[in-house]
């Protein structure tokens, strides 16, 4: 009989250590972008800089809630973007053509909800890769935009629909208080209901998950169609922010920063791992980078190389975080 | 002992953190012969393979070869020494040609350049050597086992090694690919190559093998002539002596009505299993590795698909039938990977325990309600004895014993009347590994029925009503209660074991 001794199998320091690194890295990220406005673009604390921060910060945390779930689960949806540009356009051209606006911008819901939900089934039902999946869903949709609105922008909202959307309630635009209605509902999804324990369980272990009866592909499917609700969302106050729908409204960039506001805000690439309210303060912090490097005077394609090169350094941290786990 | 051993690896240890995988194990084996290394699951036959081929430093002991002693630090060293392995999971790059796989650590180049003809041709050599006529331009992906297989074999004999290893050949061939592969063997010893043979079919070994190497919990406990041994004695060596374990609870005499019912289930390696499990009652599958005891327990949960055959389950007091996946939703499932299969390792020891009871925790809006999942938390830990610093300590930072009781406390908080147990004491102390028993014996008790693996007889003598014998994917006996450790060691060694048919 083997006298082995128990030991605790478990996790080195390093994991811990790495958690802080990242925390550490983002603060400091965060204090020197600051610093460096105060310094040389005071501007960006001016009150109407700073609601324009927010608001902007609105569309691409709203879409950074979505991928949230998705990413969580050890998934990515690409076609995020793509697919709320398609929403936008599906709705603006139902509104253009004298439609209800309301009933427009459930249109713009409803239409990204089931592009995730297809998404969602190739990637749980049919096994498919998600990466592989909806960057071709990407395509698609975008093709799709593209094609229906020969490349032109869809205007022609009614008044109404910008009264409502662009309001401000106690000084704060409509855009911020949906974000932070998105934050609590899917933040306490994702944190207190068995859907969002399923989710972490995929992402940690998706053969456990499997063996400890957690329905994988019902949760899986389902984390795909809230990116597409979340998309849908943003369709709507998106359109109603630039006046007009496009093809061109969730570019290739985009997909980028949603990525890069998951990232930096604490979920992991691996899955498993991270908080929506951390994919929300990514968010805050990538547009906020772009808003600076901005009134810094700093090109647009410098601003995409450093961009880039924040999310290799926290994708690396998040590597390394792994390793050591 | 007609020559002296062509290698010698002796007073071989390894340690690693907490676990021993060697302590000075030894092996020999001669040019022209095939010596068997067997040994149950975890008696150190991998460690001890991958310290002949490099890929694992001993602590201590040595290697000589043709008495000249070896330091093999890197699988190239290994290879140097006219080492070649030939796995059981063959490595092989499926997309690309036989040729190709032949020479996949080395291709044959001319200024740079594959040197494709040349390359086409030695293995055509190579592969007539084994009797084999094999396209060398095929493609690995369109081969079946037996000729991917013969690839592998041919890529060994590339660099005309001096010791072979096989690791399992047999497992994926059919009857005739086994002969040929026999055949391959024997022309191999004719060839002078000494053989090393790792199977788990004890069978095969009394028709290839000239010795047989027996090792135990890391150590070497047998080296012995093929012709003055028996299978019986070499299953009693694998398993070894009893330890003194009374059983932990009576056979149970009278088990309460039938609760599932397995009908001439197949699928994969599964064939015609018939099996019935009543409430109050412990029934050990009892099978060496490679018998099928583990794709049966995924097959009635629907990890594995089946192919054919019936499951019934006792609902309402009668056998009705239900599907493996609805099976899989009133059972409690313990499989045999605890880390890969069983825990969310980085989660708290509550979320562990109540991931499947969540639904059962709720308050409004679909919201887990955290008192009642702390309550249930803590009442398994209080219940199982857990030993945690609170049920918010990681789980991955537990002992195997207080992980394994997490993830049956899981389950016991479901309350099923049905508990499928894959291995639950592996890895585990011997403390810990008792209180795992007197568990799965309680749970009969409270009236669940329990199908329990496990790859030592001893424990199963502790808990067991009742044992269904596997081999090769079928049930080939059934044993009482009273069985005894020879009964269950001569049900292993005389199962018959016929070829699977292609």
């Amino acid at each position: 009989m083997a006298v082995s001794v128990e030991h605790p199998a478990g996790r080195r320091p390093g994991l811990l250590g790495a958690i802080d690194a990242k925390q550490a890295v983002t603060a400091v990220l965060f204090a020197a972008i600051l610093i460096l406005l105060a310094l040389f673009a005071p501007s960006f604390f001016r009150r109407n800089n700073l609601i324009n921060v927010l608001v902007q910060t609105s569309s691409l945390g709203l879409m950074a809630i979505g991928m949230a779930p998705v990413m969580i689960a050890g998934g990515i949806d690409l076609s995020i973007p793509a697919n709320m540009a398609l929403g936008a356009v599906f709705g603006a051209l139902f509104i253009e053509a004298g439609g209800n606006p309301v009933v427009g911008s459930l249109i713009m819901v409803a239409a990204a909800t089931l592009v995730g939900l297809l998404n969602g089934v190739a990637v749980a039902v049919l096994g498919m890769i998600p990466f592989v999946v909806t960057l071709a869903t990407m395509t698609v949709t975008t093709g799709a935009a593209v094609w229906m609105t020969h490349s032109v922008s869809v205007a022609g909202f009614p008044d109404s629909f910008f009264d409502v959307l662009l309001a401000r309630v106690a000084g704060v635009p409509v855009a911020v208080y949906v974000l932070l209605a998105a934050l609590a509902a899917v933040g306490l999804a994702m944190s207190a209901t068995p859907f969002g324990r399923y989710l972490y369980a995929i992402g940690i272990n998706a053969r456990a998950a499997r063996v400890a009866r957690v329905p994988v592909r019902a949760a899986t499917c389902a984390s795909y169609a809230v990116a597409g609700l979340l998309a849908g969302l943003t369709a709507v106050l998106l359109s109603a922010r630039l006046g007009s729908a496009s093809a061109n409204m969730g570019n290739d960039g985009v997909v980028l920063d949603v990525v890069s506001a998951c990232v930096v805000g604490g979920i992991s690439i691996y899955g498993g791992a991270g908080r929506v309210t951390g994919a929300v303060l990514g968010a805050l912090l990538i547009t906020v980078l772009s808003n600076s490097l901005n009134l810094l005077g700093i090109s647009y394609y410098l601003n995409l190389m450093i961009k880039g090169v924040v999310i290799i350094g926290f994708v690396a941290l998040d590597g390394l975080k792994r390793r050591t786990a | 002992m007609t020559q002296a051993a062509y290698l010698r690896m002796e007073g071989l240890s390894k340690a690693y953190p907490g676990v021993v995988a060697l302590r000075g194990a030894r092996l020999e084996a001669r040019r022209g012969e095939a010596v068997a290394l067997m040994g149950a699951n975890g008696a150190g036959k991998s460690t001890l393979m991958n310290v002949l081929g490099g890929v694992t430093l001993p602590d201590e002991g040595s290697v000589t070869i043709d008495g000249a002693a070896v330091h093999l630090r890197s699988p190239r060293e290994a290879l140097a020494h006219g080492i070649a392995f030939v796995h059981q999971e063959l490595a092989m790059l499926p997309s690309m040609t036989v040729a190709e796989n032949v020479f996949a650590d080395g291709f044959p180049t001319r200024f740079g350049v594959v040197d494709s003809a040349r390359m086409h041709r030695e293995a055509t050599t190579l592969l007539a050597r084994l009797g084999c006529n094999l396209p060398t331009g095929r493609l690995v992906e369109t081969l079946g086992p037996g000729d991917r297989q013969m690839v592998e074999i041919a890529r060994a004999l590339r660099r005309a090694p001096r010791i072979m290893i096989f690791d399992e050949p047999t497992s994926s061939l059919t009857s005739r690919e086994k002969a040929r592969l026999f055949d391959i063997v024997q022309g191999l010893k004719r060839d002078n190559v000494a053989i090393i043979y790792i199977t788990h079919f004890v069978d095969e070994i009394f028709e290839i093998c000239e010795r047989v190497t027996v090792m135990r919990n890391g150590a070497t406990v047998a080296d012995r002539a093929i012709a003055q041994t028996s299978p019986a004695d070499v299953v009693h060596l694998m398993l070894g002596e009893a330890d003194s374990a009374e059983r932990l609870a009576d056979a149970s005499t009278g088990p309460g009505p039938v609760v599932l019912d397995v009908a001439n289930l197949s699928g994969g390696l599964l064939r015609d299993i018939n099996l019935t499990v009543s409430a109050g009652e412990v029934v050990g599958l009892w099978g060496l590795l490679g018998s099928g005891r583990t794709e049966l327990v995924r097959a009635l949960i629907g990890l594995d698909p089946i192919e054919s055959g019936t499951l019934r389950w006792r609902a309402d007091s009668e056998l009705q039938p239900i599907t493996p996946a609805n099976l899989h939703r009133i059972a409690g499932v313990v499989t045999e990977d605890r880390r890969g299969e069983g825990l969310l390792l980085p989660l708290t020891t509550r979320a562990n325990l109540s991931l499947t009871s969540l639904r059962s925790l709720l308050y409004a809006f679909g919201v887990i309600d955290r008192g009642k999942e702390e309550r249930l938390a803590t009442d398994m830990i209080g219940q199982m004895h857990i030993k945690v610093s609170g049920s918010g300590q990681t789980v991955g930072t537990l002992s195997g014993g207080n992980q394994q009781k997490v993830v049956v406390g899981r389950w016991l908080a479901t309350n099923p009347r049905l508990f499928l147990l894959d291995e639950p004491t592996r890895g585990l102390d011997v403390g810990a590994k008792t209180e795992i028993l007197k568990l799965t014996a309680a749970l009969a008790h409270a009236g669940a029925a329990v199908l329990v693996i496990s790859s030592e007889p001893e424990e199963l003598l502790r808990i067991c009503d009742r044992y269904l014998v596997m081999s090769r994917g079928r049930i080939t006996a059934q044993l009482p209660g009273t069985a005894n450790r020879t009964d269950l060691l001569a049900a292993v060694a005389a199962a018959p074991t016929p070829s699977r048919a292609a």
